[in-house]
């Protein structure tokens, strides 16, 4: 839960956003589309992990 | 001290979210969810101080501890829906945030139907008839 996260974040989705551009100009959109979506997905699992954890610390503290 | 690293993380995720979000708007809604949890984890082990001592407070007060739970049950809902809801309004779904908010005060109302009923009764016993 530091700030490395954030910028694993931002760096994933540079890189994506790049790919994204990179693929259009050669033509290929639905591969574009793609490295979209997997990207999307990859950030999805790290922030679902982070929500879980401080979901889960907010239920013990507030003994929901 | 804690303040600085809370603004600081704020800062960041800004520049982050704002440099993101011309290219690849679905990835600054993740930055900005993230840079809240980062800022409720800074700030949770103080929570857990005050509560502690809210409830020995009470118990010192012999305060019913059921209704205390209630309480801190109450707010730890508030506290997670606020959360979603300022998210959902940040990314532009108005709807969302009011739906989220409108389940969660259902909740604490379901939640608090004891208290409710335990303070008519005190009314009705207290009204001449």
């Amino acid at each position: 839960m530091d700030i490395s996260l954030l910028f694993r974040i931002a760096a994933i989705g540079i890189l994506v956003a790049v790919l994204y551009q990179v693929l259009v100009r050669a033509g290929r959109e639905d591969q574009a589309m793609m490295t979209t979506l997997a990207g999307l997905i990859i950030v999805l699992t790290m922030v679902i992990k982070e929500i879980s954890t401080l979901f889960n610390t907010v239920r013990t503290i507030f003994n929901l | 001290m804690e303040v600085i690293k809370i603004i600081g993380v704020a800062f960041i995720a800004l520049i982050i979210v704002i440099i993101i979000k011309q290219h690849r708007p679905e990835f600054a809604i993740y930055v900005s969810i993230i840079a809240g949890a980062i800022i409720l984890f800074l700030v949770l082990d103080k929570l857990t101080g005050i509560i502690n001592l809210i409830q020995n407070l009470a118990n010192k007060s012999n305060i019913n501890s059921q209704y205390l739970g209630l309480l801190l049950k109450i707010t730890g809902i508030a506290f997670l829906s606020e959360f979603a809801v300022s998210i959902c309004q940040d990314a532009g779904e108005g709807a969302i945030a009011t739906k989220v908010e409108i389940g969660s005060k259902i909740i604490i109302i379901a939640i608090s139907i004891p208290i409710i009923s335990r303070l008519l009764e005190v009314i009705i016993n207290i009204l001449p008839n």
